[in-house]
């Protein structure tokens, strides 16, 4: 469906304007990379969209398992409709906000730094499928193309703190790159575990591997480090209860304290895309991505679209572990710096080696029925 | 290769477009009312005093010199869990071997306590 | 200078269609593709390549360390990119998650919570000169006699012999890397335990003094070994008056104890 569209846009919109405007001799050129703007702002646009409603999301569902009510004033035309206008007046409300520059920051370091923190967080997108042909750049090394690229995300965390040479700010770096450090590692081999099971690092691969029933999709025989995936995803983005690097009960807000209007919504967008983005790979790699869960039942099964893959049940998948991001803010305390450390190093990667030499095992000797 | 990977340069050329045009919206749209005080380090209402950028911790090092181990180690799982289907069990076997000398580096590690923090 | 040396030499293999990954040079077909899309790589390489050399210099010669270190990290990306156009998808992607996602992060970690003053470090930078000239000269040399040469590693494969580029890279360098060259793989890990073990060594000062609260051990923890209750009968009987209310309450309070 969505190609025909692309289809449809490339050769009514863009290929006129291009024979038109671009200089003879490049307009394979020219319309390619339109093509390819286009492409990148269907995955932009709602994905920033999505950004600027779960922060309206997260403030409703935690007010609602708190028993407040969360934002409800700001609506549309002089109605409230349940307080939907919040997220925009706060976006126009950050941009004709004064951005400081301290007197002691490194200039250059200070501008560039959410920069870095944002271009990573947005470009891992490029490589999510959405549908069976629906992805930007489908490449051979998907997955570890993704692995690359949450490695880049301490650098905005670390050159922010730094370059505010700000006390709170400095210790707030130093703490998350540390834990997103730690993190990693358990992630990485959490990964390893996807990869033996489906045997290929391409993510749509890696779903169709998972075809079958909703028993054959990857959580089961990875129930472990599908967990350790999550966790680590939570501890990751920095997200409750692993926020130490923002603390705002110790040291305010860690490293982007410096940072206001603009500058710190910038920081702000990075985190909520990361959290879309990890909630997205989790329904990927452990969940059949956009295969349907009624596949393969006895009777439901033979409905018609209820049992078809589609993008709708990637998309609620992804709204599922959105959910539990902000379930958990809402639940469990902080936890103590060490505690942190000891879960990331002590606990989960312990449990991700002993797993790959289970899933290993069960690969080679062909368990069914996921490896049969 | 080239137009496989095109679109993530592309991709990541936005990205940081993105975030160029945000902070140049901010940056303009914004008030412009310096004053001393409001571009000092923040402080909690101290006055700021010494240079932010302390010496830390000895253990900060070590956690990133494991790491970086650790992530070499990732890099050598990943060819080897992509071809594993078919260079059955002389690779598994190879790999365990592998993991087993990772994992005497990890005990030593744990028992040396180098992973502990206060 | 690497990064000199690196773009020509990346650069004259890349033209001459010779690819590099896994286990080996492989001859590269390129006819199929359209000669456009050959020249947009070329456009690609030369800018990257451009900013590649660039960075390496300003490694070198920036004032601030913390800058230093993040010109290196622009450096291996472009690096990445120009592997990349060679078709090598996985040590391109490796050289990004090791590089810059690891190796980098500790470099700026030491320079920035050192906050060395390099004004000292610098002051013998000139004496340095013959030594560099000299380095310089023979990578020259280096560079040359493989621009020149038409035999740019002999004894490898004919190319025909090679499986296809588009085959999945990763794939392919797991199977040499797991039955060809088993032997070298088993002494990286050997090297990894070394390395770790040194890491250790080198940085753990004292024994680190244990005050470390132990979950598993205070999950466990019963009422009865912590806490005992006893029954006491108060010194003296409680006075009437004003007093009265006190009492009742904390005798209430204890009951609340008990029963819990």
């Amino acid at each position: 469906m969505f190609e025909y569209l692309f289809d449809a846009i490339r050769d009514g919109i863009l290929a006129p304007v291009v024979a038109m405007v671009a200089p003879a001799g490049y307009e394979s050129y020219t319309l390619y990379t339109l093509e390819t703007l286009v492409k990148i702002l269907a995955i932009l646009i709602p994905l920033l969209l999505s950004v600027l409603y779960l922060t309206y999301a997260e403030r409703r569902i935690i007010g609602l398992i708190q028993c407040r009510i969360g934002p409800n004033r700001v609506g549309f035309f002089g109605r409230r409709v349940w307080g939907l206008g919040q997220p925009i007046a706060d976006a126009v409300k950050l941009l004709f906000k004064e951005i400081i520059i301290p007197t002691g920051a490194n200039k250059r370091l200070f501008i560039i730094a959410p920069l870095l923190s944002v271009a990573p967080s947005l470009a891992a997108w490029a490589v999510v499928p959405f549908d069976d042909t629906l992805v930007l750049a489908d490449i051979n090394a998907g997955l570890l193309y993704i692995l690359a690229l949450t490695s880049l995300a301490v650098y905005g965390v670390i050159i922010a703190g730094w370059a505010s040479n700000s006390k709170y700010a400095f210790l707030g770096a130093m703490r998350s790159a540390a834990q997103i450090v730690a993190y990693e590692i358990a992630m990485g081999f959490a990964l390893v575990c996807v990869l033996i099971a489906a045997g290929s690092l391409n993510l749509g691969e890696i779903i169709s591997s998972q075809s079958g029933s909703i028993l054959h999709w990857f959580w089961l025989p990875l129930l472990p480090i599908f967990l350790v995936y999550f966790i680590s995803g939570v501890a990751e983005t920095n997200r409750a209860p692993f926020d130490v690097a923002e603390g705002e009960s110790e040291i305010v807000a860690g490293f982007h304290v410096e940072y206001g209007g603009m500058a710190f919504s910038i920081f702000f967008m990075a985190e909520y895309a990361n959290m879309i983005l990890i909630s997205v790979l989790t329904a990927v790699l452990f969940c059949g991505g956009w295969l349907s869960p009624f596949q393969g039942l006895p009777l439901i099964g033979a409905i018609p679209y209820i049992s078809e893959p589609s993008i709708l049940w990637l998309l609620i998948k992804t709204s599922v572990f959105l959910f539990l991001f902000l379930w958990f803010r809402a639940t469990f305390p902080r936890y103590r710096y060490d505690q942190i450390m000891r879960l990331g190093w002590k606990v989960f990667l312990p449990i991700t080696i002993v797993w790959i030499v289970v899933i290993a095992g069960m690969v080679v000797a062909r368990v069914p029925p996921w490896f049969s | 290769m080239l137009e496989n990977y095109l679109p993530i340069l592309i991709f990541l050329v936005v990205g940081l477009g993105l975030g160029v045009v945000l902070f140049a919206l901010g940056y303009f749209l914004g008030p412009h009312r310096p004053d001393s005080e409001k571009q000092s380090p923040y402080e909690c209402g101290f006055e700021a005093f010494e240079d932010a950028r302390m010496q830390f911790d000895v253990r900060y090092y070590l956690v990133a010199i494991l790491f970086i181990i650790f992530d070499l180690e990732i890099a050598f799982f990943f060819p080897w869990a992509i071809a594993l289907r078919e260079i059955g069990m002389v690779g598994f076997w190879a790999m365990m071997l592998f993991l087993a000398v990772l994992v005497i580096g990890f005990i030593y590690e744990w028992r040396k306590g180098a992973l502990e923090w206060e | 200078m690497v990064a000199l040396y690196q773009v020509m030499a990346i650069y004259h293999f890349g033209r001459r269609g010779v690819c590099l990954y896994g286990g080996g040079y492989v001859e590269q077909e390129r006819k199929t593709k359209n000669w456009k899309l050959k020249m947009l790589e070329q456009v690609v390489f030369y800018i990257f390549g451009a900013v590649l050399v660039t960075s390496a210099g300003m490694v070198v010669t920036v004032r601030n360390p913390v800058h230093a270190a993040l010109f290196l990290v622009l450096a291996f990306f472009c690096s990445a990119a120009i592997w990349l156009l060679l078709q090598a998808e996985f040590l391109a992607i490796v050289l990004v998650l090791v590089y810059v996602g690891a190796v980098m992060v500790l470099f700026l970690f030491v320079v920035m919570m050192l906050n060395i003053n390099l004004a000292p470090l610098r002051e013998g930078f000139a004496g340095f000169l013959p030594v560099g000239l000299f380095v310089a000269a023979l990578m020259l040399t280096a560079m040359g006699l493989i621009v020149s040469s038409d035999h740019v590693l002999p004894g490898l494969p004919p190319a025909a012999a090679q499986p296809p580029i588009d085959a999945a890279n990763t794939e392919l360098l797991g199977k040499t890397l797991f039955t060809e060259y088993l032997y070298p793989f088993e002494i990286a890990g050997a090297i990894l335990l070394v390395a770790i073990i040194a890491a250790i060594s080198l940085t753990m000062r004292k024994p680190a003094a244990q005050r470390t609260p132990k979950p598993e051990k205070q999950v466990v923890v019963k009422r009865d070994t912590r806490v005992r209750l006893v029954n006491m009968e108060s010194a003296s009987p409680p006075e009437k008056g004003d007093s009265g209310g006190l009492s009742q309450r904390s005798q209430g309070g204890k009951q609340g104890d008990n029963s819990d």
